[in-house]
Protein backbone atom coordinates (compact mmCIF):
# COMPACT_ATOMS: atom_id res chain seq x y z
CA UNK A 1 0.00 0.00 0.00
CA UNK A 2 1.10 3.48 -0.61
CA UNK A 3 0.98 6.46 1.53
CA UNK A 4 1.04 9.84 0.47
CA UNK A 5 1.17 11.93 3.17
CA UNK A 6 1.51 15.40 0.73
CA UNK A 7 -2.09 16.32 1.41
CA UNK A 8 -0.93 16.87 5.05
CA UNK A 9 2.17 18.80 4.23
CA UNK A 10 0.47 21.05 1.43
CA UNK A 11 -2.40 21.95 3.93
CA UNK A 12 -0.40 22.63 7.11
CA UNK A 13 -2.11 26.33 7.59
CA UNK A 14 -5.31 24.55 7.63
CA UNK A 15 -4.43 21.83 9.73
CA UNK A 16 -2.59 24.07 12.38
CA UNK A 17 -5.46 26.70 12.27
CA UNK A 18 -7.52 23.18 13.44
CA UNK A 19 -5.15 23.03 16.30
CA UNK A 20 -5.12 26.62 17.43
CA UNK A 21 -8.88 25.99 17.62
CA UNK A 22 -9.17 22.98 19.70
CA UNK A 23 -6.22 24.81 22.00
CA UNK A 24 -7.90 27.74 22.18
CA UNK A 25 -11.83 25.80 23.26
CA UNK A 26 -9.85 23.58 25.39
CA UNK A 27 -7.98 26.82 27.69
CA UNK A 28 -11.56 28.82 27.41
CA UNK A 29 -13.66 25.58 28.66
CA UNK A 30 -11.33 24.21 31.54
CA UNK A 31 -10.71 28.23 32.88
CA UNK A 32 -14.81 28.14 32.49
CA UNK A 33 -15.51 24.78 33.98
CA UNK A 34 -12.98 25.71 36.77
CA UNK A 35 -15.00 28.51 38.04
CA UNK A 36 -18.31 27.55 37.57
CA UNK A 37 -17.72 24.35 39.21
CA UNK A 38 -15.77 25.09 41.89
CA UNK A 39 -18.28 27.79 42.17
CA UNK A 40 -21.04 24.68 41.92
CA UNK A 41 -18.98 22.77 44.51
CA UNK A 42 -18.73 25.20 47.33
CA UNK A 43 -22.53 26.05 47.23
CA UNK A 44 -23.08 22.61 46.81
CA UNK A 45 -21.16 21.28 50.30
CA UNK A 46 -21.94 24.90 52.08
CA UNK A 47 -24.75 26.83 50.40
CA UNK A 48 -27.99 27.14 52.26
CA UNK A 49 -30.13 23.50 52.34
CA UNK A 50 -32.78 24.41 49.10
CA UNK A 51 -29.96 25.26 46.81
CA UNK A 52 -28.49 21.81 47.96
CA UNK A 53 -31.25 19.92 45.77
CA UNK A 54 -31.21 21.57 42.37
CA UNK A 55 -27.50 21.39 42.29
CA UNK A 56 -27.50 17.74 42.91
CA UNK A 57 -30.02 17.28 40.23
CA UNK A 58 -28.15 19.74 37.83
CA UNK A 59 -24.83 17.48 38.77
CA UNK A 60 -26.27 13.98 38.47
CA UNK A 61 -28.19 15.27 35.28
CA UNK A 62 -25.18 15.86 33.62
CA UNK A 63 -23.82 12.53 34.79
CA UNK A 64 -25.99 10.85 33.00
CA UNK A 65 -26.51 12.67 29.58
CA UNK A 66 -23.51 12.02 26.88
CA UNK A 67 -21.94 15.42 26.16
CA UNK A 68 -22.42 15.10 22.21
CA UNK A 69 -26.45 15.36 23.39
CA UNK A 70 -25.41 18.62 24.92
CA UNK A 71 -23.70 19.86 22.08
CA UNK A 72 -26.39 18.92 19.94
CA UNK A 73 -29.07 20.51 22.19
CA UNK A 74 -27.32 23.71 22.43
CA UNK A 75 -26.63 24.17 19.11
CA UNK A 76 -30.03 23.22 17.59
CA UNK A 77 -32.49 23.39 20.37
CA UNK A 78 -31.35 26.28 22.46
CA UNK A 79 -31.97 28.99 19.65
CA UNK A 80 -35.46 27.16 18.53
CA UNK A 81 -36.67 27.69 22.23
CA UNK A 82 -35.22 30.95 22.55
CA UNK A 83 -36.08 32.35 19.47
CA UNK A 84 -33.24 34.34 18.33
CA UNK A 85 -30.40 33.75 20.59
CA UNK A 86 -28.34 31.29 18.52
CA UNK A 87 -24.62 31.16 19.37
CA UNK A 88 -21.68 30.38 16.99
CA UNK A 89 -20.59 27.19 17.41
CA UNK A 90 -17.63 27.64 18.83
CA UNK A 91 -19.41 29.70 21.60
CA UNK A 92 -22.46 27.33 21.46
CA UNK A 93 -19.24 24.55 22.26
CA UNK A 94 -17.84 26.54 24.95
CA UNK A 95 -21.33 26.70 26.55
CA UNK A 96 -21.81 23.26 26.35
CA UNK A 97 -18.66 21.94 27.18
CA UNK A 98 -18.72 24.34 30.33
CA UNK A 99 -21.99 22.88 31.42
CA UNK A 100 -20.93 19.21 30.98
CA UNK A 101 -18.01 19.65 32.88
CA UNK A 102 -18.14 21.98 35.42
CA UNK A 103 -20.45 18.97 37.03
CA UNK A 104 -17.68 16.97 37.32
CA UNK A 105 -15.77 19.79 38.70
CA UNK A 106 -17.84 20.45 40.88
CA UNK A 107 -17.61 16.93 42.51
CA UNK A 108 -14.24 16.40 42.67
CA UNK A 109 -13.94 19.82 44.37
CA UNK A 110 -17.23 18.41 47.20
CA UNK A 111 -14.97 15.28 47.10
CA UNK A 112 -12.01 17.18 48.03
CA UNK A 113 -13.44 19.13 50.93
CA UNK A 114 -15.53 16.07 52.58
CA UNK A 115 -12.48 14.26 52.83
CA UNK A 116 -11.03 16.86 55.34
CA UNK A 117 -11.47 15.33 58.59
CA UNK A 118 -14.60 16.62 60.33
CA UNK A 119 -11.95 17.45 63.77
CA UNK A 120 -10.08 19.77 62.03
CA UNK A 121 -13.31 21.66 61.43
CA UNK A 122 -14.65 21.10 64.88
CA UNK A 123 -10.94 22.11 65.98
CA UNK A 124 -10.86 25.24 64.26
CA UNK A 125 -14.30 25.97 65.68
CA UNK A 126 -12.98 25.61 69.03
CA UNK A 127 -10.43 27.98 68.54
CA UNK A 128 -12.52 30.80 67.95
CA UNK A 129 -12.79 30.98 64.12
CA UNK A 130 -15.56 31.59 62.17
CA UNK A 131 -16.86 28.54 59.64
CA UNK A 132 -15.65 31.14 56.79
CA UNK A 133 -12.87 30.99 57.87
CA UNK A 134 -12.56 27.54 58.73
CA UNK A 135 -13.01 26.75 55.15
CA UNK A 136 -10.47 29.59 53.44
CA UNK A 137 -7.85 29.00 56.54
CA UNK A 138 -8.07 25.09 57.13
CA UNK A 139 -10.15 23.15 54.21
CA UNK A 140 -9.22 24.88 51.63
CA UNK A 141 -5.56 25.13 51.92
CA UNK A 142 -5.42 21.13 51.97
CA UNK A 143 -8.24 20.36 49.79
CA UNK A 144 -7.17 22.03 46.62
CA UNK A 145 -3.94 19.95 46.76
CA UNK A 146 -5.96 17.15 46.91
CA UNK A 147 -7.96 17.90 44.35
CA UNK A 148 -4.73 18.18 41.79
CA UNK A 149 -5.07 15.06 40.47
CA UNK A 150 -8.23 14.96 39.15
CA UNK A 151 -8.12 18.77 37.87
CA UNK A 152 -5.50 17.75 35.89
CA UNK A 153 -7.69 14.76 34.46
CA UNK A 154 -10.48 17.27 33.50
CA UNK A 155 -7.65 18.92 31.33
CA UNK A 156 -7.07 15.75 29.67
CA UNK A 157 -10.87 14.94 29.13
CA UNK A 158 -11.64 18.50 27.92
CA UNK A 159 -9.55 18.42 25.07
CA UNK A 160 -10.70 15.05 24.16
CA UNK A 161 -14.24 16.16 24.36
CA UNK A 162 -13.55 19.26 22.28
CA UNK A 163 -13.18 16.30 19.28
CA UNK A 164 -16.89 15.57 20.07
CA UNK A 165 -17.25 19.54 18.69
CA UNK A 166 -16.79 18.60 15.00
CA UNK A 167 -20.65 17.48 15.18
CA UNK A 168 -21.61 20.97 15.50
CA UNK A 169 -19.12 21.66 12.97
CA UNK A 170 -16.56 23.57 15.27
CA UNK A 171 -13.44 24.21 12.73
CA UNK A 172 -11.57 22.54 15.52
CA UNK A 173 -8.87 19.75 14.55
CA UNK A 174 -11.19 17.24 14.37
CA UNK A 175 -13.16 18.90 12.01
CA UNK A 176 -10.68 20.05 9.80
CA UNK A 177 -9.13 16.50 9.48
CA UNK A 178 -12.74 15.12 8.09
CA UNK A 179 -12.56 17.70 5.91
CA UNK A 180 -9.27 17.08 4.22
CA UNK A 181 -9.64 13.31 4.24
CA UNK A 182 -12.91 13.73 2.67
CA UNK A 183 -11.20 16.49 0.00
CA UNK A 184 -8.04 14.63 -0.31
CA UNK A 185 -9.13 11.22 -0.56
CA UNK A 186 -6.26 9.83 1.64
CA UNK A 187 -8.19 9.17 4.77
CA UNK A 188 -5.71 6.70 5.99
CA UNK A 189 -2.90 9.03 6.32
CA UNK A 190 -5.17 12.12 7.47
CA UNK A 191 -6.77 10.49 10.63
CA UNK A 192 -3.35 8.61 11.46
CA UNK A 193 -1.91 11.66 11.74
CA UNK A 194 -4.60 13.45 13.84
CA UNK A 195 -3.98 10.26 16.28
CA UNK A 196 -0.62 11.23 16.34
CA UNK A 197 -1.20 14.86 16.86
CA UNK A 198 -3.61 14.09 19.80
CA UNK A 199 -1.21 11.92 21.81
CA UNK A 200 1.57 14.23 21.50
CA UNK A 201 -0.77 16.88 22.93
CA UNK A 202 -2.05 14.60 25.38
CA UNK A 203 0.36 12.59 26.89
CA UNK A 204 2.70 15.22 27.83
CA UNK A 205 -0.35 16.87 29.51
CA UNK A 206 -1.33 13.61 31.12
CA UNK A 207 2.73 12.56 31.83
CA UNK A 208 3.73 16.91 33.41
CA UNK A 209 0.29 16.94 35.43
CA UNK A 210 1.60 13.22 37.36
CA UNK A 211 5.06 15.14 38.05
CA UNK A 212 3.50 18.15 39.49
CA UNK A 213 1.23 16.98 41.70
CA UNK A 214 4.04 14.43 43.17
CA UNK A 215 5.89 18.01 43.78
CA UNK A 216 3.31 18.83 45.82
CA UNK A 217 1.44 15.85 46.86
CA UNK A 218 3.05 16.65 50.43
CA UNK A 219 1.32 19.96 51.24
CA UNK A 220 -2.52 18.14 51.32
CA UNK A 221 -1.56 15.00 53.32
CA UNK A 222 -3.08 15.73 56.97
CA UNK B 1 -43.26 29.23 18.17
CA UNK B 2 -45.36 26.15 18.23
CA UNK B 3 -44.30 22.09 19.16
CA UNK B 4 -45.62 19.08 18.16
CA UNK B 5 -44.69 16.55 20.20
CA UNK B 6 -46.71 13.97 18.35
CA UNK B 7 -43.55 12.90 16.49
CA UNK B 8 -41.69 11.54 19.25
CA UNK B 9 -45.17 9.26 19.64
CA UNK B 10 -45.00 8.27 15.99
CA UNK B 11 -41.35 7.50 15.84
CA UNK B 12 -41.53 5.31 19.33
CA UNK B 13 -40.26 2.16 17.70
CA UNK B 14 -37.31 4.43 16.25
CA UNK B 15 -36.58 5.38 19.35
CA UNK B 16 -37.09 1.74 21.18
CA UNK B 17 -34.38 0.22 18.67
CA UNK B 18 -31.99 2.88 19.10
CA UNK B 19 -32.39 2.76 22.95
CA UNK B 20 -31.68 -1.41 22.51
CA UNK B 21 -28.78 -1.14 20.42
CA UNK B 22 -27.10 1.40 22.57
CA UNK B 23 -27.52 -1.04 25.72
CA UNK B 24 -26.43 -3.99 22.69
CA UNK B 25 -23.29 -2.03 22.46
CA UNK B 26 -22.51 -1.38 25.73
CA UNK B 27 -22.86 -4.62 27.05
CA UNK B 28 -20.91 -6.21 23.86
CA UNK B 29 -18.39 -3.66 24.35
CA UNK B 30 -17.91 -4.55 28.53
CA UNK B 31 -17.83 -7.82 27.40
CA UNK B 32 -14.73 -7.95 25.35
CA UNK B 33 -13.41 -5.02 27.40
CA UNK B 34 -13.62 -6.62 30.55
CA UNK B 35 -11.13 -10.26 29.39
CA UNK B 36 -9.39 -7.93 27.50
CA UNK B 37 -8.42 -5.69 29.87
CA UNK B 38 -7.62 -8.43 32.71
CA UNK B 39 -4.77 -9.71 29.81
CA UNK B 40 -3.47 -6.41 29.46
CA UNK B 41 -3.22 -5.35 32.80
CA UNK B 42 -1.26 -8.94 33.34
CA UNK B 43 1.29 -8.41 30.54
CA UNK B 44 2.17 -5.37 32.23
CA UNK B 45 2.74 -6.94 35.09
CA UNK B 46 4.88 -9.31 33.64
CA UNK B 47 8.69 -10.67 34.09
CA UNK B 48 9.74 -9.99 30.48
CA UNK B 49 10.42 -5.71 29.91
CA UNK B 50 9.61 -6.26 26.64
CA UNK B 51 5.78 -7.33 26.99
CA UNK B 52 5.09 -4.85 29.80
CA UNK B 53 6.70 -2.24 27.70
CA UNK B 54 3.93 -3.46 24.64
CA UNK B 55 0.86 -3.58 27.16
CA UNK B 56 1.93 -0.40 28.17
CA UNK B 57 2.50 1.63 25.18
CA UNK B 58 -0.98 0.17 24.17
CA UNK B 59 -2.97 0.98 27.17
CA UNK B 60 -1.33 4.55 27.21
CA UNK B 61 -2.09 5.29 23.14
CA UNK B 62 -5.57 4.45 23.77
CA UNK B 63 -6.45 6.65 26.61
CA UNK B 64 -4.71 9.51 25.29
CA UNK B 65 -7.02 9.78 21.96
CA UNK B 66 -10.21 11.61 21.77
CA UNK B 67 -12.82 8.45 21.22
CA UNK B 68 -14.38 9.95 18.46
CA UNK B 69 -11.51 10.50 16.16
CA UNK B 70 -10.79 6.41 17.01
CA UNK B 71 -14.20 5.98 15.65
CA UNK B 72 -13.67 7.53 12.63
CA UNK B 73 -10.25 5.63 12.17
CA UNK B 74 -11.86 2.22 13.00
CA UNK B 75 -14.09 3.42 10.11
CA UNK B 76 -11.99 4.73 7.47
CA UNK B 77 -8.46 3.32 8.07
CA UNK B 78 -9.09 -0.11 9.38
CA UNK B 79 -11.07 -1.61 6.23
CA UNK B 80 -8.40 -0.61 4.36
CA UNK B 81 -5.34 -1.53 6.78
CA UNK B 82 -6.43 -5.07 7.43
CA UNK B 83 -8.62 -5.42 4.35
CA UNK B 84 -11.70 -6.80 5.91
CA UNK B 85 -15.00 -4.61 5.10
CA UNK B 86 -16.94 -4.52 8.92
CA UNK B 87 -20.48 -3.18 9.39
CA UNK B 88 -20.81 0.23 11.02
CA UNK B 89 -22.00 -1.73 13.75
CA UNK B 90 -18.91 -4.21 14.46
CA UNK B 91 -16.39 -1.01 13.54
CA UNK B 92 -17.87 1.39 16.15
CA UNK B 93 -17.81 -1.92 18.45
CA UNK B 94 -13.90 -2.54 17.38
CA UNK B 95 -13.73 1.36 18.57
CA UNK B 96 -15.28 1.71 21.89
CA UNK B 97 -13.87 -1.83 22.95
CA UNK B 98 -10.14 -0.66 21.77
CA UNK B 99 -11.03 2.48 24.18
CA UNK B 100 -12.37 1.06 27.22
CA UNK B 101 -10.53 -2.21 26.85
CA UNK B 102 -7.26 0.25 27.75
CA UNK B 103 -9.05 1.86 30.68
CA UNK B 104 -9.99 -1.26 32.26
CA UNK B 105 -6.92 -2.38 31.97
CA UNK B 106 -5.71 0.51 33.90
CA UNK B 107 -8.27 -0.33 36.37
CA UNK B 108 -7.19 -3.92 37.18
CA UNK B 109 -3.85 -2.87 37.44
CA UNK B 110 -4.70 -0.28 40.15
CA UNK B 111 -6.94 -3.18 42.02
CA UNK B 112 -3.77 -5.48 41.58
CA UNK B 113 -1.08 -3.46 42.48
CA UNK B 114 -3.49 -2.23 45.70
CA UNK B 115 -2.92 -5.41 46.89
CA UNK B 116 0.40 -5.44 49.77
CA UNK B 117 3.41 -7.38 47.88
CA UNK B 118 3.62 -9.13 51.14
CA UNK B 119 0.55 -11.13 50.43
CA UNK B 120 1.90 -12.70 46.89
CA UNK B 121 5.06 -13.39 49.20
CA UNK B 122 3.32 -15.34 51.46
CA UNK B 123 1.80 -17.11 49.17
CA UNK B 124 4.79 -17.97 47.11
CA UNK B 125 6.74 -18.73 50.51
CA UNK B 126 4.09 -21.36 51.31
CA UNK B 127 4.98 -22.99 47.87
CA UNK B 128 1.99 -21.72 45.14
CA UNK B 129 2.54 -20.52 42.10
CA UNK B 130 2.62 -17.23 40.70
CA UNK B 131 -0.97 -18.14 38.96
CA UNK B 132 -2.06 -19.61 42.18
CA UNK B 133 -0.99 -16.82 44.23
CA UNK B 134 -2.88 -14.86 41.57
CA UNK B 135 -5.91 -16.63 41.95
CA UNK B 136 -6.46 -18.06 45.11
CA UNK B 137 -4.69 -14.93 47.11
CA UNK B 138 -4.85 -11.69 45.05
CA UNK B 139 -7.85 -11.57 42.57
CA UNK B 140 -10.76 -12.39 45.36
CA UNK B 141 -9.51 -9.27 47.34
CA UNK B 142 -8.77 -6.82 44.42
CA UNK B 143 -11.87 -7.24 42.58
CA UNK B 144 -14.12 -5.81 45.40
CA UNK B 145 -11.81 -2.37 44.79
CA UNK B 146 -12.35 -3.01 40.90
CA UNK B 147 -15.89 -3.12 40.90
CA UNK B 148 -16.70 0.39 41.81
CA UNK B 149 -14.46 1.56 39.38
CA UNK B 150 -15.94 -0.82 36.54
CA UNK B 151 -19.51 0.96 37.60
CA UNK B 152 -18.11 4.02 36.58
CA UNK B 153 -16.88 3.01 33.29
CA UNK B 154 -19.85 1.38 32.38
CA UNK B 155 -21.81 4.43 32.81
CA UNK B 156 -19.18 6.45 30.75
CA UNK B 157 -19.72 3.85 28.18
CA UNK B 158 -23.00 3.93 28.17
CA UNK B 159 -22.43 7.64 27.23
CA UNK B 160 -19.89 7.38 25.24
CA UNK B 161 -21.60 4.77 22.80
CA UNK B 162 -23.36 7.79 21.11
CA UNK B 163 -20.26 8.55 19.35
CA UNK B 164 -20.24 6.02 16.78
CA UNK B 165 -23.38 7.22 15.91
CA UNK B 166 -20.88 9.38 13.32
CA UNK B 167 -20.10 6.28 11.45
CA UNK B 168 -24.07 5.62 11.23
CA UNK B 169 -24.78 3.05 13.72
CA UNK B 170 -28.41 2.81 14.38
CA UNK B 171 -28.20 3.54 18.35
CA UNK B 172 -29.55 6.15 20.29
CA UNK B 173 -28.18 9.46 19.01
CA UNK B 174 -28.17 8.49 15.43
CA UNK B 175 -31.47 7.62 15.43
CA UNK B 176 -32.99 10.82 16.69
CA UNK B 177 -30.18 12.45 14.26
CA UNK B 178 -32.34 10.75 11.32
CA UNK B 179 -35.79 11.80 12.79
CA UNK B 180 -34.52 14.97 13.11
CA UNK B 181 -33.62 15.36 9.48
CA UNK B 182 -37.13 13.58 8.04
CA UNK B 183 -39.47 15.20 10.23
CA UNK B 184 -37.46 18.77 11.02
CA UNK B 185 -39.03 18.69 14.36
CA UNK B 186 -35.56 19.64 15.82
CA UNK B 187 -36.11 20.75 19.34
CA UNK B 188 -38.77 18.53 20.29
CA UNK B 189 -36.41 15.02 18.61
CA UNK B 190 -33.40 16.43 20.60
CA UNK B 191 -35.36 17.15 23.47
CA UNK B 192 -36.86 13.45 23.37
CA UNK B 193 -33.31 11.89 22.61
CA UNK B 194 -31.80 14.42 25.78
CA UNK B 195 -35.17 13.30 27.70
CA UNK B 196 -34.51 9.22 26.82
CA UNK B 197 -30.65 9.41 27.76
CA UNK B 198 -31.52 10.91 30.87
CA UNK B 199 -34.23 8.55 32.09
CA UNK B 200 -31.74 5.47 31.19
CA UNK B 201 -28.61 7.08 32.61
CA UNK B 202 -29.68 8.42 36.12
CA UNK B 203 -30.39 5.25 37.48
CA UNK B 204 -27.22 3.77 36.09
CA UNK B 205 -25.28 6.78 37.60
CA UNK B 206 -27.10 6.22 41.07
CA UNK B 207 -26.26 2.56 40.78
CA UNK B 208 -22.40 3.67 40.53
CA UNK B 209 -22.27 5.57 43.10
CA UNK B 210 -24.09 3.21 45.66
CA UNK B 211 -21.77 0.50 44.69
CA UNK B 212 -18.71 3.52 45.75
CA UNK B 213 -19.96 3.40 48.77
CA UNK B 214 -20.87 -0.06 49.48
CA UNK B 215 -17.35 -1.45 47.91
CA UNK B 216 -15.40 1.33 48.49
CA UNK B 217 -12.32 0.97 50.41
CA UNK B 218 -11.49 3.58 52.46
CA UNK B 219 -7.75 3.45 54.10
Amino acid sequence: MDFDFSPIIENWRYLLGGLGVTLALSAVTVLASLLLGTGIGIARVFGPAWLRLPLILYIDSMRAVPVLVVLVWTFFAVPILLSGLSLPPFWAAVVALTVHIAAYVAEIVRAGIESIRPGQVRAGLALGMSRAEVVRKIILPQAVVRMLPAFGSIVSITIKDTAIATVIAVPEYMKRSETLAGQSYHPIEVFTFAMIVYFLILFPVTRLIDVAYRRVAHLGRS
Amino acid sequence: MTYDWSVIWQYRAAFADGTAMTFLLAVLTMAIAVPGGIVLALLRLSRSSAIAGASTALVEFFRNLPLILLVYWAFYVMPMVIEIELSPFATGLTALALNVTAYNSETFRAGINSIRRGQTEAALALGMSRAQAMRVVVFPQAWRRVLPVLASTWVSLFKDTSLVSVIAVGELAHVAMEIRSQTFRVLEVLTAMGALYWLLGYPQAKLADWIHRKFGVTE
